[in-house]
């Protein structure tokens, strides 16, 4: 029968917390690039004309239908080559999960802003507005309420995401479990503890997700998925 | 953009490129078939009348979704031969980690579906004298499978997209043997992009598909 002895993991713990606060500083990172990129790519779908909408669903697309650890090693290896610039893992991590996770973002956005009814685009031209403030102040404000279960699902996922950091050597959590299981020949324990320690984080944020969303169930929004 | 781009270099290496492929399209085979007949009986353990059935499967979805597939792969490979009397090869530490992901999401979408069929309907099935296990099977089941296709070609897409993950393991794969190319000729440029390519064809048909079927659903409801 194994003997557990977390002994080893425990006196690395400050290790796993570093990781902890690198995997949470890239998921924040690519969480707000992510939005705002992806609202532009959205609002780019949908404006309506050919030039803009045609290149963002082509980006939108190609990021939706490639597997994240592609684009990773293509940002990682490839990209630097390409322009000539130097490439920390942190950036690669930063730029390929924003452009990624706005690419999902961005259908979250359309969906959000396809459900509002025409009928609020038609009374807020009809008192004068034009179609962008119109977008700001009537269509978006109730978009991004609905939107807002589908904003987090997607947040989770990019928090998970992010695990794959690990295989360009940035020191996330999953790369610190590694490290520590290689050194003390712990890894049963090590990749026990890195797989609690994720699953503590992401059932709190799910928990709050969950109740955030029967709030607004009650206050009688209907959500988009 | 100084770059000369050389894609001959990585045609030349085409049988590395077919074995990854093959790699590929046996894990997802594999993955595909055991995630989605686990997530069906979980999607039903979940709908059960019993606790203690329903229970340990919330428990089970609730772990395997809350968790990166990365790390269970990670996991299965590294930590449970320990338990084991026995090797687990890289081809059944990734198998495990992705089907057993992809079976708690798939669950879900099986109970959701399940869920979404009228009560009028099993009412009509029990007046007619089925069991409740008929029922599921011949009136409840068939219609919530049209229900749930988009979402299950969704599914599909991510295992497939999950498979990639192998190669953190050294699963001889696609993106392994791209990687394997570029290390020995030089190429990361073409060696990532081919490979991305080569997912994006593969992939794009089924995403086509995935609209498509939303569309008819949505007209049909």
């Amino acid at each position: 029968m194994y003997r557990w002895d977390f002994a080893p993991v425990l006196a690395n713990a400050d290790l796993l917390v570093a990781g902890l606060v690198n995997t949470l500083r890239v998921t924040g990172t690519a969480l707000v690039v992510g939005v705002a990129l992806g609202l532009a790519l959205a609002l780019l779908r949908l404006s309506g004309r050919r030039l803009a909408s045609w290149p963002a669903g082509f980006v939108i697309e190609v990021f939706r239908t490639t597997p994240p650890l592609v684009q990773l090693f293509w940002f990682f290896f490839a990209l630097p080559l390409v322009a000539g610039i130097e490439m920390t893992p942190f950036m690669a991590a930063a730029t390929t999960f924003s452009i990624q996770s706005a690419a999902f973002f961005a259908e979250v956005f359309r969906g959000g802003i396809a459900s509002v009814e025409r009928g609020q685009w038609e009374a807020a031209r009809a008192i004068g507005m034009s179609r962008g403030q119109a977008l700001r102040r009537v269509v978006l404000p109730q978009a991004v309420k609905r939107m807002i279960p589908a904003f987090l699902e997607r947040a989770i996922e990019l928090m998970k995401t992010t695990t794959l950091v690990a295989t360009i050597s940035y020191a996330d959590l999953l790369y610190a479990a590694n490290e520590i299981s290689q050194r003390s020949f712990r890894p049963l324990e090590t990749f026990t503890v890195a797989a609690l320690v994720y699953f503590g984080v992401i059932t709190v944020v799910s928990q709050a997700a969950r109740r955030l969303e029967r709030r607004l169930a009650v206050s009688g929004e209907s959500t988009v998925r | 953009m100084g770059h000369r781009w050389d894609f001959a270099s990585v045609l030349d290496n085409y049988p590395a490129l077919l074995a990854g492929a093959v790699g590929t399209l046996r894990l997802f085979a594999l993955c595909l078939v055991i995630g989605l007949g686990l997530g069906l009986v979980v999607g039903l353990a979940r709908s059960a009348r019993s606790a203690w059935i329903r229970l340990p499967t919330g428990v089970f979805v609730e772990f395997f979704r809350n968790t990166p597939v990365l790390v269970q792969i990670l996991w299965f490979y590294f930590a449970l031969p320990i338990l084991l009397p026995f090797e687990i090869g890289k081809l059944a530490a990734a198998a495990l980690g992705i089907s057993l992901n992809s079976a708690a999401f798939s669950g879900e979408i099986f109970r959701g579906g399940i869920q979404s069929i009228e009560p009028g309907q099993w009412d009509g099935a029990r007046a007619l004298g089925m069991t409740r296990g008929q029922a599921m099977r011949r009136v409840i089941l068939p219609q919530a499978v049209r229900r749930m296709l988009p979402a299950l070609t969704n599914r599909a897409i991510e295992i497939f997209k999950m498979t990639t993950l192998a190669s953190a393991i050294a699963y001889v794969e696609l993106l392994q043997q791209g990687r394997l190319i570029a290390s020995l000729n030089f190429n990361p440029i073409e060696a990532y992009t081919a490979v991305a390519i080569l997912f994006f064809i593969c992939l794009w048909p089924l995403v086509r598909l995935t609209y498509a079927l939303e569309r008819r659903l949505a007209r049909s409801d």
